[in-house]
């Protein structure tokens, strides 16, 4: 861009240069035309023919020579000059030829390595979707001829037998869960963020529902405050209210009087969503390890669970350019917060 | 009569779902398919089941989606596309819940869409509802619609 600016530039310069020359060469010849003819003029006047003759031949030789001597000069130095510019052109056009090249390989580079992310993506999805095919397959398997062994030969099995075959079939729920949770997380990351105006407190008041549906025999008293509302992808979202809420229930189970609130409050200029409930808590001390993937706090006798959930709730939280961070202390409860970044307006696109 | 087609590859799940039957008193015939060639073969009465052209059609096809040859989803759309079988029902019984699974499953027309769970007791009970909502509650459409 500034080269070739330069040679526009250097380009005019030439040529200004050029026609200025022409212009003077013929203001110098005009002038000399003209005080020659006023000589002869002059002469004739006083009819003096031959000296007039002698004065024409003898200025004409030398003014002849000076004028073509002039103007061979300005015509060879035009000619460099034009020289000069026509090779400052080429020099130019081999510029931009260059820069074009270089300009096709950066966007060949470019198309592979989309095409190479696109192979890549591809490639994560086709694991996953086996991984959802047929990772689970021998799981059933294992579990349900386990559970056949337990019914049809019981009888002939000793009760260490039937503690073993127990521990298998806990196993394979595990496992199972595992498989699960793993897939959601990869899957929060993929397709495109579909934001839209969502009812915070009519999604958490879904969410109670089911957990009271699948735990029906878990008594929490659950407040949701009314008119919370955010621009988020509702699918995901609904994935970050399900995971706090299951471990505001699962991490109270221990409570005589379990509580869990949902609730926001402004700070600085943001929207802080809260998910606090009157469990177990945790060590602050370790309060960054929460988030971690396969990263528990608690032994997996105590509480069950896989470590992924909070991975994914992040995963999610950062996918809307928020943040999310948890607050408590050991038997003391524990309070998760996450902000959901308003999605960039038109100007800042 | 009243049989039940179950297009499954894994002899695993194959056996594991006779006994889910079993156990939730379906009595009705079982067919086991295979691959989605076999399937179709049965149904269309094509290949090895040429003779079966002037036999009734099984009340409920139970489609599994990841079969060897051809899969489930290519399975429901022929059966879709073909006038004799097009208002049969097909119950996809398959591991994943992915979502181009679902979607493509009710786009294809099956008629539900059931994840076979881990835990075999759940599947059990996922089966005995199967059974009476699919062999016992609802009306099979009429044969050759």
């Amino acid at each position: 861009m500034l080269r070739s600016k330069r040679g526009t530039i250097l380009l005019q310069l030439f040529f200004a240069t050029a026609v200025a020359l022409i212009i003077a060469v013929g203001l110098v010849s005009v002038g000399f035309v003209r005080s020659y003819a006023r000589t002869v003029e002059q002469l004739v006047l006083l009819e003096d023919l031959p000296r007039a003759m002698a004065a024409l031949a003898a200025s004409a030789r030398p003014a002849a020579l000076r004028l073509s001597a002039l103007i061979t000069a300005s015509v060879a130095l035009t000619i460099a000059l034009l020289a000069i510019v026509y090779r400052q052109l080429l020099r130019e056009i081999r510029r931009v030829r260059e820069g074009e090249r270089a300009l096709s390989v950066l966007t060949s580079q470019l198309r592979q390595r989309s095409e190479a992310a696109e192979a890549a993506n591809r490639e994560l999805e086709a694991f996953s979707y086996s991984v959802s095919h047929d990772l689970r397959a021998p799981l059933r398997s294992v579990d349900g001829f386990s559970l056949a062994l337990l019914e049809d030969y019981g009888a002939q099995l000793d009760e260490q037998a039937h503690s073993h075959l127990v521990r298998i079939r806990n196993a394979t729920t595990r496992m199972a869960r595992l498989i699960d949770d793993l897939l959601q997380l990869s899957r929060v990351n993929r397709g495109e963020l579909a934001r839209e105006d969502v009812d915070v407190s009519a999604l958490a008041a879904r969410v109670v529902a089911d957990r009271r549906r699948q735990e029906p025999t878990r008594s929490v008293a659950v407040t949701i405050q009314p008119n919370m509302t955010a621009s988020a992808d509702p699918r995901l979202l609904r994935i970050v209210l399900e995971n706090l809420i299951e471990n505001a229930w699962k991490f109270t189970g221990r409570q005589e009087h379990a509580a869990t609130e949902v609730g926001c409050h402004r700070s600085k200029n943001e929207t802080v969503f809260y998910v606090r409930d009157n469990g177990a808590g945790f060590d602050p001390a370790y309060a960054d390890k929460l988030f971690g993937a396969f990263q528990r706090l608690h032994a997996v006798t105590d509480f069950p669970g896989t470590g992924i959930g909070l991975a994914t709730v992040q995963r999610i939280v950062h996918r809307h350019g928020g943040r999310v961070w948890a607050e408590g202390d050991v038997d003391a409860g524990a309070c998760f917060s996450f902000t959901i970044e308003p999605p960039p307006t038109n100007e800042e696109q | 009569m009243n049989e039940i087609l179950l297009v499954e590859d894994n002899p695993d799940d194959v056996d594991l779902t006779l006994r889910a039957f079993a156990k939730s008193n379906i009595a009705n015939e079982v067919v086991v398919a295979r691959d989605g060639v076999e399937a179709l073969d049965y149904l269309f009465a094509t290949g090895p089941h040429a003779g079966r052209a002037s036999a009734p059609l099984p009340q409920l096809v139970l489609l599994d989606l990841k079969l060897p040859r051809i899969d489930g989803l290519q399975v429901l759309e022929r059966v879709r596309a073909n006038p004799r079988t097009r208002l049969l029902p097909v119950v996809i019984l398959t591991s994943s819940t992915e979502q181009r699974d679902l979607e493509s499953g009710y786009k294809l027309g099956a008629n539900s869409y059931i994840r076979k769970p881990v835990d075999f007791q759940e599947f059990l009970e996922a089966m005995r509802h199967l059974g009476l909502y699919w062999l016992l509650l609802n009306q099979a459409p009429p044969q050759s619609a």
